[in-house]
């Protein structure tokens, strides 16, 4: 499944607390809702101008995360290398970059007979924006080496492709349809 | 008999993760592929399924407590195994490929080591004559906290009675465990606020003693940050894989002084700040050009030299989450403005924490300026596998003797270290000469 949300939420990975992840002082008084989900990996930021791409795969044999990370995200490389993107990297254990920026995070559920891979993809956020609700993550991939949400993260607009929204989401549906 | 099962690597190259929730509690009969618990690591929140089928007899972990791969999970009471069976058991070798339908997790699991074969009490081994199998050493079960307190305070934890879960090994335990030892003087003496402890070495004999005041029982333990886990990286590879000797000198540097004087308003207007370090960038660098094996790099797994044509110098810079080391490319063929430009550029990102890992690779050499800060003359830590690194002191003024007469000067302290597996002494010696006759007569920096 492909989508964009139609509100900005934050979404705490499943060992983040609210009150070290989240600026709650600024989320509470514009009025953006907090979730949790049962996943791993650092909060996230939903908002409109983002792009959120889910995929549960159902296997007997399931292999190892990396395997489902690094097939999964070659796919979505492949869409928007398709729409022009340029630059296009796997870094850390499982973002894309543009360059040395982030553009989409992901993280997988595992259960017995079922993966369920997500990720975030970063269509014309600006990083500001991100960087006004979320704390510097406990955690980081070793390419991040200390930068500021503001120097880390980046858009697939602010990277110079004023791609539409509904193009890219059509090529990922393409995409992964064909190939999962 | 018993087993134990350690928590398996999962595939994501990460050493530890976090209980999220437990699916099972001692004494529960499981299924081997029955999930046990769910784990979450950086990215990946997965379940673990049972490898063998038994009795839960000990789950080592609470829920939002970290374990580390190849640590003990749980405890199993495996029934109907014992004597030669449990031997068989026990002599599994430590991995083990567990088969996909039996098993959410696919890959290789760890499996109980022979050393953690532990017969339950019911069990009789003894009187199957399998008596080097109890002998076997055994590795204490404990937290986390309580294996790097230990650690610190040089116990052997294998020696300390655990009353945690199943015998596990906590924090109180060793605080216990040092108290007493210093109490009872078997190991030393408690004087006022400060106890004498023997220190034991890794087979639990007893070492050196040490003092550890009572506040080293107050601790607190943080996480490395990533820049210093790079750090200690960085710093082991140097120390393990270079022979290190340095040379210390210093230089006179009034006309170097006055030269800065004299155009540091004029860039300021520009808007850049001149400090000393662009004239002993490109010192070092023309330096480097004529003395091309402190630029260059040992690969000994392939008997060759590689000696680099360009000349691209790092500066260790320090900043709040530590010892970073930008570069700064081509350094010989750059002016001192557009030196003084970099520095200011590259200044500013780490401040602001927005270096890239393409700021900072490809370094041939580098600088250390702790003189900025303090000190006069240090030995720089080679920034592995490069060949040589340059530290900088604080200007000092003393003494000196010109034209026969004792003047007023202002000496630069020179602390350059080099790997001497790459480097003589001799070469060592003409290249500090060149790079201090460069800034004794600046000019000659621009002439080249």
């Amino acid at each position: 499944m492909v989508w964009q949300p139609e509100e900005t939420v934050i979404v705490l990975g499943q060992s983040n607390q609210a009150d070290t992840a989240v600026n709650t002082d600024i989320s509470e008084a514009d009025g953006v809702m907090i979730f949790k989900r049962p996943t791993g990996g650092q909060t996230v930021i939903l908002t409109p101008r983002t792009i959120v791409i889910s995929v549960r795969l159902l296997s007997e044999k399931l292999d190892n995360p990396q395997v489902y990370f690094k097939r999964i995200n070659k796919l979505i490389i492949m869409a928007l290398a398709n729409l022009g993107v340029s630059d296009l990297n796997e870094k850390g254990i499982s973002d894309i970059t543009i360059g040395e920026k982030k553009i989409l995070g992901s993280s997988i559920y595992r259960k017995r007979n079922m993966v369920f891979y997500h990720a975030v993809l970063n269509i014309s956020e600006t990083p500001e924006f991100i960087g006004r609700y979320l704390k510097h993550p406990s955690k980081e991939p070793d390419y991040r080496i200390g930068r500021k949400h503001e120097d880390f993260v980046t858009s697939i607009h602010l990277s110079g492709y004023p791609i539409e929204a509904d193009k890219i989401l059509e090529e990922l549906r393409r995409i992964l349809g064909e190939n999962l | 008999m018993r087993y134990i099962f350690k928590f398996p690597d999962i595939g994501e190259g990460l050493d530890e993760g976090i209980i999220a929730e437990w699916y099972v509690d001692k004494g529960m009969q499981v299924e081997m592929g029955q999930p046990l618990v769910k784990m979450e690591t950086d990215k990946v929140v997965t379940d673990i399924p049972s490898p063998k089928t038994g009795i839960i007899a000990a789950l080592y972990g609470r829920v939002g407590e970290t374990v580390h791969v190849g640590s003990p999970l749980v405890e199993y009471d495996l029934p109907g195994i014992s004597g030669a069976a449990a031997i068989e058991e026990a002599a599994k070798p430590a991995f083990e490929t567990v088969k996909e339908e039996g098993a959410g997790v696919v890959g290789t699991l760890e499996i109980a080591d022979n050393s953690a074969y532990l017969p339950a009490s019911s069990e009789d081994l003894s009187s199957s004559g399998h008596q080097s199998a109890q002998k076997s050493p055994q590795r204490a079960l404990a937290t986390p906290v309580a294996r790097a307190m230990a650690r610190e305070l040089m116990v052997n934890i294998d020696l300390v009675q655990g009353t945690g879960p199943a015998g596990r090994v906590t924090k109180s335990d060793i605080e216990e465990y040092v108290t007493r030892d210093a109490k009872h003087g078997r190991q030393g003496i408690e004087t006022h606020d400060t106890k004498h402890v023997t220190r034991r070495n890794e087979d639990g004999v007893p070492g050196h003693e040490s003092r550890v005041t009572s506040h080293d029982l107050e601790v607190e333990i943080k996480p490395l940050s990533q820049i210093r886990k790079v750090i200690a990286r960085n710093m082991s590879l140097s120390h393990q894989n270079t022979v290190p000797m340095t040379v210390f000198d210093e230089v006179e540097v009034g006309e170097l002084i006055r030269i800065r004087y004299k155009y540091k308003e004029q860039f300021e207007r520009e808007g850049i700040k001149l400090s000393y370090l662009p004239f002993i960038l490109k010192a070092a660098a023309l330096a480097l050009k004529s003395h091309p094996v402190l630029n260059s790099e040992l690969d000994l797994e392939n008997n060759r030299m590689i000696y680099k044509k360009y000349y691209n110098i790092g500066i260790a810079v320090d900043t709040e989450e530590g010892l970073v080391v930008p570069v700064i490319r081509n350094v010989d063929r750059l002016t001192i403005k557009d030196i003084a430009i970099a520095i200011n550029q590259i200044s500013e990102k780490a401040r602001k924490r927005s270096l890239t890992m393409d700021d900072m690779k490809d370094g041939t050499f580098t600088l250390t300026n702790f003189g900025s800060i303090g000190g006069q003359f240090a030995v720089p830590v080679i920034n592995y596998p490069q060949a040589g690194i340059l530290g900088i002191g604080r200007l000092v003024e003393k003494p000196v003797i010109k034209e026969g007469k004792v003047v007023p000067g202002t000496l630069l302290p020179l602390s350059l270290s080099v790997d001497h597996r790459i480097v003589d002494g001799g070469e060592v010696a003409r290249f500090l000469n060149r790079v201090m006759e460069y800034l004794s007569d600046p000019v000659s920096i621009i002439i080249g």
